[in-house]
């Protein structure tokens, strides 16, 4: 019985140690503490986040996370995550931050903390030459897919109801890789995904005879990193690193390696504008 | 744990899990009903002593029983998709259900049939029925009879391996969770809710199953 009282207090101050630590010490500490930041990041969407030609990560996103990881000085530690994880992934504690080119919607920003924005993509229409599509109103005549979960199904989705179109000629795919592969086989003409990716595919050998059609109308998609709602200082954080990665010309440098021109004013000028 | 749940997101959206509720139990209920009366011929020829019936039935067999569902899912969609043959996501995921149910319930079918004496048949025989209705009057019944809790839960199996739909885009339970949780990033909620759905399901399958089973075989199970 003594040996039981025993081992009961003892578990129960480690515990109250445990708990008392962890609720001084917010992310930011932890973060540095650890000397590693666990940065997630989707390896599936180049040139933001992809598997380089010796299967290491890489991209603008991947580059963002080591220039963080760098201001903190501390390791970085890329986790691969699918597009529906990234939240997931924040909520267990498997990573810091997620720089993964999360649109900052209001609804989503009731489950997570957004940073200040840190790009801004166009959706565009992806598909073989000589398919009919001259203006986005075309796609009602073709089959047309996206990447499931992802912010330019759910703009091409409204788009299609406001205008009465309906859903039947519309495929999700699991993934951005399966959806580029739906479009290669042939199982949809057209394809939604970002003026980026559009422009990485672009250069390969098996998107030669592909051309990238017109805008998704009225749309900028606005992307912000994200961390846990809660994390106040560590967002605080996060916002002063993507000012001094704009204000140090760090964002220009990345651009230009990962999209080999210079960043575009206008894109420069909206993120200093937070929006 | 700092987690605050929003329920109020899950119960506007309500409608749609519930549409795709109702795809996942269409789809499974078909890849079952054609399932089964695949698995009785595939049953039948692998009993049979021409190796031209049992070799085919032998090795749809094999591969439905040692190869992953989502293998087979991917092949449908993406691999018959190679080769310029497109199946929808439903048609995919319906043909792929239906190929591994038809693989699983043929060694439960031969089970059966094999646990029914030989000496009915030639009984049968010797009162002068066909084959035809040696199998409809005779054998069938009671093969069904001895198998039916085990096709049960090829039935249960198969309402939860239909959430492999999601890697084909389509819009059953899964996928519509998945969809949804993208737009509010309420994950842990909506996840929730499908697991409840998906209990849901298979508890309405095993109370009809029950039920029929009553009404069929008169309660001698």
């Amino acid at each position: 019985m003594k040996l039981t009282k025993k081992l009961f207090l003892l578990v129960a101050s480690i515990a109250t140690v445990t708990l008392f630590s962890a609720a001084n010490a917010d992310q930011l500490d932890t973060v540095i503490k650890r000397g590693v930041l666990n940065c997630g990041v989707v390896l599936d969407f180049p040139p933001m986040g992809y598997f380089d030609k010796d299967n290491k990560p890489a991209g603008f996103d991947v580059d963002y996370c080591n220039d963080l990881a760098g201001a903190l000085g501390v390791k970085t530690d890329i986790i691969n995550l699918a597009w529906g994880d990234r939240i997931p992934s924040l909520v267990s504690g498997k990573t810091d931050v997620v720089i993964g080119s999360t649109s900052d919607t209001l609804e989503r920003a009731k489950s997570v903390g957004f940073s200040y924005p840190y790009f801004v993509f166009k959706f565009q229409v992806f598909s073989k030459k000589g398919t009919p599509i001259n203006t986005f109103d075309d796609l009602k005549k073709v089959k047309v897919g996206a990447a499931l979960g992802t912010t330019y199904e759910t703009e091409y989705l409204a788009y299609a109801k406001k205008k009465g179109w309906g859903n039947e000629n519309y495929t999700s795919f699991k993934s951005e890789n399966d959806a580029y592969l739906g479009l290669f086989q042939g199982k949809v003409d057209a394809i939604i995904s970002t003026n980026t990716n559009i422009a990485t595919k672009l250069q390969t050998e098996e998107f030669k005879e592909y051309v990238a059609g017109p805008y998704v109308p009225n749309y900028d998609d606005v992307v912000g990193l994200i961390a846990k709602r809660s994390e106040v200082a560590w967002i605080d954080y996060l916002n002063l690193f993507l000012i001094h990665q704009i204000r140090d010309g760090k964002m220009n440098q990345r651009y230009n390696k990962h999209f080999g021109s210079d960043a575009p004013a206008d894109l420069i000028q909206a993120l200093r504008d937070n929006k | 744990m700092e987690y605050e749940f929003h329920w109020n997101i899950v119960f506007q959206k309500l409608p749609q899990l519930l549409n795709g509720a109702f795809v996942t139990l269409h789809v499974s209920v078909l890849s079952m009903l054609i399932g089964i009366a695949i698995a009785v011929l595939l049953a039948i020829a692998k009993m049979s002593d021409a190796r031209i019936f049992s070799l085919p039935a032998t090795v749809w067999v094999e591969i439905a029983r040692n190869t992953p569902a989502l293998f087979q899912i991917y092949m449908a969609y993406f691999g018959l998709g190679a080769f310029g043959i497109h199946l929808s996501p439903y048609a995919a995921v319906l043909s792929a259900l239906v190929f591994v149910n038809a693989g699983y319930l043929t060694e439960t079918f031969r089970g059966g049939f094999q646990s029914i004496p030989k000496t009915q048949y030639s009984a049968s025989k010797s009162l002068g029925m066909s084959s035809t209705q040696l199998y409809r009057y005779i054998i069938l019944p009671q093969m069904f009879r001895r198998i039916y809790h085990p096709m049960t839960n090829q039935f249960v199996w198969s309402i939860l391996m239909s959430s492999l739909g999601i890697l084909v885009g389509m819009n059953e339970l899964s996928g519509e969770t998945q969809r949804l949780q993208s737009l509010s990033f309420r994950t842990l909620e909506f996840f929730i809710v499908a697991a409840v759905m998906y209990f849901l399901i298979t508890k309405f399958v095993l109370f009809s199953a029950a039920l029929i089973s009553q009404k069929v075989f008169k309660g001698e199970l």
